[in-house]
């Protein structure tokens, strides 16, 4: 156990060490003073209320995505689908609100979670069923699929769903206050993020405690073991798979919602892939996503900001997000092949 | 058979085989990748990473044949970074995928913006006296350029290297085991590297021929997932570089049906028709999947990562 700590400790120093270096290389390249760039994206990340509360709301859509990219992946499964069930949120959510307009909140909001989570089950359990029943790789249809919901709520603001008072601005009408997630005044702190963390908790003991637990760690491990037990490896895909969508299709409602206050093109800015990124650097851990996700939400918010006020390109925060990701697929591999008395 | 029909039916069999072509070289590449035992979702940054390289320096000479040429090599030089972290530090090959396609998505969207609006040479048509008003040869040559007979002829190439050469054996051997073709002197390290970097090269490519002979235009993030579905692609020619040509012309005509279907007046939104390529995408993977012996023909080591 002891073995197992000082490794993990060491990978994780290795991996931000490395990261560092890489970052300092980046804004070189882009003719930036590197440690200078550095400081301002941490004060832009947690410098102050207001920089924290930005992160904050990167945060909430980025940890939904990993906790929905986690609950397959606890599983073996890799899904990258949440970009496209978060979408599929998104329409299924507004659905609700476009329908009966006047509810009031108390009745509003859990209708308009709920059908974004069935939204997003739905576009979960699809890509769960062809990976079960006809062992479709759930990596490529989760890919595709991301590409069609886009193109759905694009199709629904153009076409019937267009606000025909917003003249040409393709969006639906604006959410009655009744629809509208509640927030911390004067922030963009919302519900979702408190469902998030209520979500991760919840997440942490069906993971680690009870039956299923137990039943999903023995599928992981070994399939064919499981299956032995009497355990069908196909219904916890399918279950898991539509568990992470609903997941995801709540941070598509709560951006829509909380965030942009009406259904619009674009809803996401790659956060089911950001969110992917966090569920795979935190090994589908839900207690580890929630500070990953912070950090990662305030590097994405710091992005924006630097943007603003530094000139850095728009494109900076995807390039450091993949060259994270690429460091933390290096790092473990190439501690390993150190060790005295290794051999490939 | 009247000549309008003729007419219509050149000009639709040359608009299926240009829309095909870039697919079916990047198709290509990953099915080498895949047969050696390597996925690689990075293809789709690969091929994005061509069509930026390749349409910049198509722009900036004039030629589109170096503009072809330069995206082959940024796909193949961009495909190191996956042999890097799969093959050096023993990575899972999907996540590393998945991380060359962000780094190539976000480095094309910043240095491609300068590129937002430019001209590019085309490459030639094969139009000439010879078929010039001739029924259904004049439009079909007319509209063809060089990169299709190139894919065609890589098609076949690829098919008969595979199955007859020392070398073509050899990669379909690692693919099975790596572990007893290292026993019969066999460097699968060596091989899986060099497939990875041809699935680079030709995806690359394949880009390339997307930006500077197809499009004619560069766009952030404009091949759209077509190396993704090529990856999908690659399962449904169940890992046969002669299927390869069927399965990207029947997503060619796909791709066709819609756009010739939106010209046509349809009122169906257009973006709902632009769901339809990865929709039948979708159906000839369902279609395969369900058709095929489970995995018959998939290389026995992609099956750890597959499952």
């Amino acid at each position: 156990m002891m073995q197992v700590n000082r490794d993990s400790i060491l990978v994780v120093s290795a991996t931000i060490l490395a990261f560092f270096l890489l970052m300092v290389g980046f804004f070189m390249l882009l003719g930036k003073p590197p440690f200078e760039m550095i400081g301002m994206l941490l004060t832009y990340a947690l410098g102050d209320g207001y920089s924290i509360s930005q992160t904050l709301a990167k945060t909430t859509p980025i940890l939904l995505c990993a906790l929905a990219a986690a609950v397959p992946g606890r599983l073996g499964l890799i899904s990258v689908g949440a970009e496209g069930q978060l979408y599929a949120g998104a329409i299924t959510g507004t659905a609700v609100v476009l329908a009966a307009p006047g509810l009031p909140a108390a009745l509003m909001l859990p209708a308009m979670l709920t059908s974004a989570a069935l939204g997003g089950a739905f576009y979960g359990y699809v890509p769960g069923i062809l990976r079960a029943r006809l062992h479709i790789n759930e990596t490529i249809t989760t890919l595709l699929l991301n590409y069609v919901t886009v193109l759905w709520v694009n199709a629904l603001v153009f076409g019937p769903w267009k606000d025909p008072a917003s003249q040409g601005w393709p969006a639906t009408i604006s959410f009655p206050q009744a629809a509208i997630l509640p927030a911390l005044p004067a922030s963009r702190i919302h519900l979702g993020l408190l469902i998030g963390i209520a979500l991760a908790i919840a997440l942490h003991f069906f993971f680690t405690r009870g039956a299923s637990a137990q039943k999903i760690r023995i599928l992981a491990g070994n399939r064919k073991v499981g299956e032995m037990f009497g355990l069908n490896f196909g219904t916890w895909v399918i279950m898991l798979m539509a568990m992470g969508g609903a997941i995801a299709g709540i941070a598509g409602i709560a951006e829509v919602s909380a965030i942009q206050g009406r259904l619009q093109p674009t809803i996401s800015i790659g956060y089911g892939l950001t969110g992917f990124l966090v569920s795979w650097l935190s090994r589908h851990q839900p207690l580890i996503i929630l500070p990953v996700a912070f950090l990662v939400g305030g590097l994405v918010a710091a992005s924006d900001a630097l943007q603003l006020f530094a000139k850095v390109p728009a494109a900076s925060a995807i390039i450091l997000q993949g060259l994270l990701f690429a460091v933390a697929l290096a790092v473990p591999g190439f501690i390993k092949s150190m060790r005295p008395g290794y051999e490939r | 058979m009247s000549a309008d029909l003729l007419t219509l039916l050149g000009a639709w069999s040359i608009a299926t085989l240009r829309s095909a072509t870039p697919l079916i070289f990047t198709t290509l590449g990953e099915t080498f990748t895949q047969r050696t035992g390597i996925i690689n979702l990075g293809v789709e940054g690969e091929m994005l990473v061509g069509a930026c390289v390749g349409f910049a320096v198509g722009v900036a000479t004039g030629n589109p044949w170096l503009g072809l040429l330069a995206g082959a090599l940024a796909g193949a030089a961009l495909s190191c970074l996956h042999t890097a972290l799969v093959l050096g530090a023993n990575a899972n090959q999907i996540g590393s995928g998945l991380a060359v396609w962000m780094i190539a998505l976000g480095t094309t969207s910043y240095f491609g913006r300068v590129l937002v609006g430019n001209q590019v040479t085309p490459l030639p048509d094969l139009g000439s006296p010879l078929t010039d008003g001739l029924p259904f040869l004049s439009v079909f040559f007319g509209q063809m350029t060089m990169s299709v007979p190139l894919a065609v002829a890589a098609v076949v190439f690829a098919a008969w290297w595979l199955a007859n050469t020392r070398s073509g054996i050899q990669w379909q051997a690692v693919g099975d085991s790596a572990r007893i073709s290292s026993e019969n002197g066999i460097r699968p390290g060596i091989v899986r590297f060099k497939a990875i970097l041809l699935g680079g090269l030709l995806s690359g490519f394949g880009g390339a021929i997307l930006s500077v002979d197809y499009t004619q235009t560069w766009a952030q993030d404009m091949t759209k997932g077509r190396g993704l579905i090529s990856v999908g692609l690659v399962i449904v020619a169940r890992w046969k570089p002669a299927l390869v040509l069927p399965i990207c012309i029947m997503f060619g005509l796909a791709e066709v049906a819609v756009l010739r279907a939106q010209t046509a007046g349809w009122t169906i939104s257009p973006h709902l028709m632009a769901t339809a390529p990865y929709l039948v995408v979708l159906l000839i993977l369902i279609v395969s999947h369900a058709m095929a012996r489970r995995d018959a023909d998939m290389p026995a080591d992609l099956r750890s990562v597959f499952a």
